[in-house]
């Protein structure tokens, strides 16, 4: 071991492909560029993956989306939800299958999608509480805020294991610790991997600046999703490998302009929908 | 304990204005006056039996503290947000104590 590996080199041997949900999300592309595509198409397009359609259903029913009737077809979770959406949750799904191989020597998989699946909500509701637009995509910048770690332990296991070693020896935050062995941290692989996945640069930039939000461009982006992470990793749901809770930026609180009555509702929703979100996300699923 | 609102026969007469301190023997003697209802102040126990914190052993409280406090990177000098998150941990580890998830 002598230089660490390059950002780039890490993220470009990084599978491209969608996974075995590549095919519905495909469909999905060609059902919305004919002139004849309805709701019904989507949903047959969906429906041919039995899995994905009990997943999807399983958390349009759950408190994560709260409609008061009970949806049965995969056509009423369409039509409710939004195409969307529904892209943005089986592109999700596909990320979480992807990393499915990462070994759990340093960081338990099941932790760290926990700790992720819990981020995205709480970002998910801080910005429907702040009534920003698309709150949805809040739960996916949320969901994907650590996956640059992912991509370390999976393409440099060796420098992923000198970081852990650095982290254990010197009881410094983790971050601290890779940025002392790579020269980098996690925050800037996610963002060269999800720059190279073609995803919107606001989501890009929350991301990149987790932990540093108003070195952003988007500052309100980015100070949801490190609000978020500060929350969840104070609540102790599950961890992407940080033992310690990293600091509060209290400008990026002030930048959200919300009131600390929230917190308490926050926080007991993020309870309510974990579970079901987890279930629909992680059970007996492609992830594991 | 201490009278929220003014409490009034059917009449209208006053007979013990709020913030007046109610003895055992007054409340016989409004008892006995056919009142039924009086709306007091909730007290300092009252306040406690709803506070979690107030409710868990000295000793318990001192150790769920300290384990939060060394969860923290940085445990010191918290401004008026993160303090609020801290009391909300303690709080919900509190809830945990008292009422354990089945």
């Amino acid at each position: 071991m002598t230089h660490p590996p390059s950002i780039k080199a890490m993220v470009q041997a990084v599978p491209r492909s969608l996974g075995s949900y590549g095919p519905v999300l495909q469909e999905i592309e060609i059902a919305l560029q004919s002139p004849q595509c309805n709701l019904s198409t989507i949903g047959d397009a969906i429906q041919k993956d039995p899995d994905l359609t009990a997943r999807l259903l399983r958390l349009a029913n759950s408190p994560f989306f709260g409609f008061a009737n009970r949806l049965s077809t995969v056509a009423e979770a369409v039509s409710l939800l939004g195409i969307q959406q529904i892209q943005d949750m089986i592109v999700a799904s596909s990320v979480l299958e992807q990393f499915k191989g990462v070994p759990d020597k340093f960081v338990n998989k099941d932790s760290f999608w926990r700790h992720s699946l819990a981020v995205g909500i709480t970002a998910r509701l801080l910005a429907m509480e702040r009534r920003l637009p698309k709150p949805d995509k809040f739960f996916v910048a949320g969901l994907l805020h650590d996956v640059g770690r992912l991509v370390l332990l999976s393409q440099a296991t060796e420098w992923a294991q000198a970081v852990f070693e650095e982290y254990q020896r010197k009881r410094i935050l983790l971050r601290d610790a890779e940025k002392t062995i790579l020269g980098y941290d996690h925050q800037q692989i996610a963002a060269e991997l999800l720059q190279s996945w073609s995803y919107p640069p606001v989501l890009v930039q929350a991301v990149a600046f987790h932990h540093t939000p108003a070195q952003s461009v988007a500052k309100l982006e980015a100070a949801v999703v490190h609000v978020a992470d500060h929350l969840v990793n104070a609540m102790g749901l599950g961890s992407s490998g940080e033992q310690f809770i990293p600091p509060l930026d209290e400008k990026a609180w002030a930048v959200l302009g919300l009131g600390p009555e929230v917190l308490a509702r926050m926080l007991e929703a993020v309870d309510e929908q974990i579970l079901a979100v987890e279930e629909a996300f992680l059970k007996n699923g492609r992830a594991q | 304990m201490v009278v929220a609102r003014d409490i009034k026969n059917i009449d209208g007469m006053l007979l013990a204005p709020s913030g007046c301190q109610l003895s055992e023997r007054q409340i016989g003697i409004l008892q006995a006056w056919g009142v039924l209802e009086v709306e007091v102040e909730a007290g300092e126990e009252l306040a406690r039996a709803h506070d979690p914190l107030a409710q868990l052993p000295p000793e318990t409280l001192a150790r769920i503290t300290a384990d939060l406090r060394a969860r923290y990177w940085e445990p010191d000098g918290f401004g008026p947000v993160p303090a609020e998150i801290f009391k909300l941990m303690l709080l919900r580890q509190a809830q945990r104590i008292l009422q354990p998830p089945v």
